[in-house]
């Protein structure tokens, strides 16, 4: 026969299916009708001869069955059988259904969340070009002490270096721009041409940075945002060609980027101004971020010999930098972008694997439940001929159903949780380009399919025993494998396992959380505010002009009604942007070749002391006297003075500061209180000079109030922008300044608590409906013995011990496994050992008493059962 | 069952059923009776085989099938051989009967 025909048949078998059917049961009908007829007419009585032709049929199921694999469309006309009966069942236990697709929906879709997270801000390349070969150049003189490069240091790159193709460096800063409206600060990344060239992302209008820009004196250029450009200048086209003062200094747009880039090579900013160096006249400061495009084929193996051997090369050429371990070394830029991402997010991919687990345990334990109770109705089913393949491909189809619904659900939670987690973590490298992509979708699908086999597992694995589905189990309601009962249990033990490392990853980060807000910061920032500020150069060129509205704006503020004192400073607490000086003692220098020590370093006015409630320990503050005619001064902190002259006074102590050691020597004139400069969980070590021998034009206005009015800050801007209306002002209140430095560790511990809270809860609803299953399966054990007397107590008893039994064993691993897992946590705690007892035994508590609480509640209802009614039920 | 029936050989059941209906057209019932008569209960073709091997035979064109009406007035499906059916009977029937023949002239004492 052709092939067409036996299509053709196929075809009409498909689409006709229910007239073929009418058809093949009329065929049987009328055989068996024949049959049974024949035996009656030979004597049988009517009854037994139906019975006998029935059998004779051997199953009238089975023989459909067989017609249907000849007619050959049966895969076909199975599966959508199959689905029609799984949605059927489904829609029959809504309970069961909402519950099983809203766990693992949770599930998948924090999944779905963190991973999009791991791969845009871990995984994804770079976005330029060949961006393998772009490298970060730093120096760096031990595994965690890495700075930036010096002037002369990429003078020296730039012109011996022989493994980049391009190499330019970059520095990110903030300057004032009043190109309309209120002046503000805008961050600029100041670039060289062969930076542009390095990162190879080239602009979409007008041009970008030439090396004829770099040259002292050529006219400042710059080249914009697509979204600056839009924003403020009338649009790319317009921009080109536009002025603008960047702190007082006028810049001509000559480039546009491309639209949606708002970066290069990890620098966030809205313009990109040339970098113009003078030549070097010593070694430091170490301001610049270098990055090289490297060759072909050239490795960082390579790189790294080449680097070195100009590193040795510049060494003698400059006396004021001595570290002879100090290597120019080069990073692969992905790493430098990323940074300590890795690290958070690597704990939290792990954290949602957990739950996930979780979700798919706890699913299972319902699916397997729910196979229990309908035993009997898949025990008919063999019994009529169903072969238990079929049964097992229809279990198989209904979880995979269960499972796609949750992905469903799972994937729609995701969007929403990742624009949540994209607003939450700003500070988080790359994440603005987190998106559900199609990788992120195929692994939803995927872990639902994983997960549908997996719930299935165990219920098919019970039909296979023999004794699970044999037909007489369908006239005894307890009838039960063995099996299946312990493997309930397994899955229950599992859920307490999975959820000890996730409560103890929450409870140490909650702990390490609560030490650090209750960390003294050493002054009282009740009443505190602050307005930042920075002079431009341009209309405050002489350091006199910046000490004279130094002294104006002191002034000013003071007399405010309202504010007890003012002072100033270069940084105000928690500092984020970190000033920094290196120093050496006159009388204890450091040996030769080796690293001079570093100090956050601030400088400020005498009243900062007094103004934040830091009291002096030894010697003396700063007077009128310390002028930038006088030799240097400074005073220390305590942990400063504890730290690098242990026991003896540091008062008169002199230092080279900065490496200048042809500038006059710095003297220590006293010792102050701590306070907590960098943030909570840092170390104390501070060094004040006096603002009136500092020329910086950077500085912020301290002013601590008598009460806090809910205009001050305004108030304050007024008064300072009545001295120069053209500042851009940033005002700060320093009791919100120390909450947000710590909203890093709250929000982690936030979003573990979170995961944690689901994974307790579905361990509690796990042993729950363990225990709720075991009562109503032994109802009528239960009604027995209470009819011979037992003690209701010693009922619930019975249930509540068997349950804290499963939550036991499954405690025993989850301890085991958490203190394995505990020291990845090290870093990110603060004050907390990872294997702080108080933590270990809270999990523990809470755990079990979750366990006591969810057993205790059938084990009540196992108590209340009435004997008669139990009995006589069945 | 009766006990003296013997156990189908493969591949014996389409060539029993293609013979039944090169005499007339039948339904699947009569085809049943028709080989236990035919071979004196020898040959008991179950029920459920038989449907199966109707219907591929039907899907291979070798029978056809239609609704009729029985001796007692019954809806009923009968078969009716195609020629494609018949052809393939006459090859069977001869491949049988050579397979026959050999195996008796082995199993006969020489």
């Amino acid at each position: 026969m052709s092939v067409l025909t036996d299509l053709i048949i196929r075809a009409r078998a498909l689409l006709f299916r229910s007239r073929e059917e009418t058809e093949l049961e009329d065929e049987v009908r009328f055989h068996i009708d024949r049959d049974v007829h024949e035996r009656v007419r030979r004597g049988e009585v009517p009854d037994k001869a139906r019975r006998e032709a029935l059998i004779a049929f051997g199953g009238v199921e089975r023989y459909k069955e067989r017609v249907r694999d000849a007619r050959g469309t049966r895969p076909l006309e199975e599966l959508a059988a199959d689905i029609r009966y799984a949605l059927r069942g489904l829609r029959r236990n809504p309970g069961f259904t909402a519950t099983g697709i809203l766990v693992l929906g949770i599930g998948i879709g924090a999944t779905a969340t963190v991973y999009s997270i791991v791969h845009s801000v871990i995984v994804a390349d770079l976005p330029y070009p060949q961006s393998d070969r772009l490298v970060r150049v730093v120096e760096q003189n031990s595994a965690t002490s890495i700075w930036a490069l010096s002037t002369a240091d990429v003078t020296a790159i730039r012109e011996r270096q022989r493994v980049f193709e391009a190499w330019g460096e970059i520095q990110r800063t903030e300057v004032a721009y009043s190109g309309s409206g209120t002046p503000q600060h805008i961050v600029i990344g100041r670039a060289s041409a062969g930076y542009f060239r390095a990162i190879g992302i080239p602009v979409a209008r007008g041009r970008a940075i030439e090396p004829a820009d770099e040259a002292q004196g050529a006219p400042p250029v710059m080249v914009v945002t697509d979204a600056f450009a839009r924003r403020t200048l009338g649009g790319p086209d317009a921009a080109l060609g536009r002025s603008l003062s960047l702190d007082g200094v006028s810049h001509t747009v000559v480039g546009v980027l491309p639209e949606g880039r708002d970066e290069l090579g990890g620098i966030r900013a809205v313009a990109f101004p040339v970098l113009q160096l003078r030549a070097p006249t010593r070694r430091g400061p170490f301001w610049l971020r270098g990055v090289g495009r490297l060759k072909p084929d050239v490795t960082l193996a390579a790189a790294e010999r080449d680097l070195a051997e100009i590193s040795d090369a510049l060494l003698p050429l400059w006396s004021d930098f001595r570290d002879s371990t100090a290597r120019l070394t080069p990073q692969p830029l992905r790493d430098v972008v990323v940074g300590s991402a890795v690290k958070q997010v690597g704990l939290f991919a792990g954290a949602v694997a957990l739950v996930l687990l979780l979700a798919i345990v706890n699913v299972a334990t319902l699916v397997l439940v729910r196979a229990s109770a309908r035993e009997q109705e898949l025990a008919v089913r063999v019994m009529l001929g169903a072969k238990r393949s079929r049964i097992a491909r229809l279990i198989v189809t209904e979880n995979l159903i269960l499972t796609l619904s949750a992905a469903l659900l799972g994937l729609g939670l995701a969007t929403w949780g990742l624009d949540l987690a994209v607003a939450q973590l700003p500070d988080m490298p790359r994440i603005q380009n987190a998106s559900l992509d199609w990788r992120v979708i195929m692994l939803g699908i995927g872990a639902a399919v994983l997960s549908g086999l997996l719930v299935s597992l165990s219920p098919v694995a019970a039909l296979s025993d023999e004794g699970g589905l044999a037909p007489h189990a369908a006239s005894r309601r307890t009838g039960t494998g063995q099996r299946t009962s312990a493997m309930r249990a397994a899955f229950v033990i599992a859920e307490f396992a999975l959820a000890w490392p996730l409560l103890v990853g929450a409870g140490l980060l909650l702990n390490s959380f609560v030490r650090l807000q209750r960390v003294d910061p050493g002054f009282d920032p009740a009443g505190l505010v602050a307005v930042g500020l920075s002079l431009p150069a341009a209309r405050y060129a002489g350091v006199a002009d910046v000490l004279r509205f130094r002294e104006l704006a002191g002034q000013r503020v003071a007399a405010m009604p309202g504010v007890e004192s003012v002072g100033l400073t270069t940084q105000i607490p928690p500092d984020q942007s970190g000033g920094n000086d290196n120093f050496n003692l006159v009388h204890r220098p450091v040996p030769d070749g080796q690293a001079e020590p570093n100090s956050p370093w601030y400088y400020v006015s005498a009243s900062y002391f007094s103004t934040l409630g830091i009291r002096i320990i030894e010697g003396r503050s700063f007077t009128p006297a310390d002028t930038a005619d006088e030799f240097p001064v400074i005073a220390v902190s305590r942990s400063w003075a504890e730290h690098y002259l242990p026991g003896e006074s540091a008062v008169g102590r002199q230092l080279v500061q900065g490496g200048c050691y042809n500038c006059p020597r710095t003297t220590i004139v006293g010792v102050v209180e701590d306070i907590r400069n960098l943030g909570p969980s840092l170390p104390m070590d501070a060094v004040y000079g006096p603002m009136s021998q500092y020329g910086g034009r950077s500085m912020q206005v301290v002013a601590r109030l008598r009460s806090m009015t809910p205009n001050v800050t305004a108030r304050l801007r007024d008064e300072l922008r009545a001295l120069d209306p053209e500042l851009p002002l940033d005002e700060f209140v320093l009791t919100e300044q120390l909450q947000a430095s710590l909203a890093d560790p709250m929000r982690w511990a936030a979003v573990l608590s979170a995961f944690a809270a689901c994974a307790m809860g579905l361990a509690a609803l796990g042993v729950f409906g363990l225990m709720a299953y075991a009562v109503r399966q032994r109802r009528r054990e239960i009604g027995v013995r209470l009819a011979l007397g037992a003690q209701s107590g010693v009922v619930t008893r019975l249930v509540v011990w068997r349950g804290m039994r499963y939550a036991a064993i499954g405690s025993a691993i989850g301890l085991g496994v958490t203190l394995l897992l505990a020291n990845r946590l090290r870093t990110m705690l603060f004050d907390v050992s990872p294997t702080d007892v108080a933590t270990f035994v809270g999990v523990g508590v809470l755990l079990l008493g979750s366990a006591f609480l969810a057993s205790w509640i059938p084990g009540r209802r196992a108590a209340r059962i009435r004997p008669i009614e139990a009995i006589s039920s069945e | 069952m009766n006990r003296e029936s013997i156990d189908l050989l493969q591949g014996t059941l389409d060539v029993l059923i293609l013979k039944t209906l090169a005499w007339q057209p039948m339904h699947g019932y009569a085809v049943t009776r028709w080989v236990r008569e035919r071979t004196q209960g020898s040959i008991e073709i179950e029920d459920a085989p038989l449907y199966k091997a109707l219907h591929r035979l039907e899907r291979a064109g070798c029978v056809s099938a239609e609704w009729g009406l029985s001796e007692n007035n019954r809806r009923a499906r009968y078969y009716r051989l195609t020629a494609t059916g018949r052809r393939r009977l006459k090859a069977e029937e001869s491949e049988w009967r050579r397979y026959a023949a050999a195996v008796l002239r082995v199993l006969e004492p020489a």
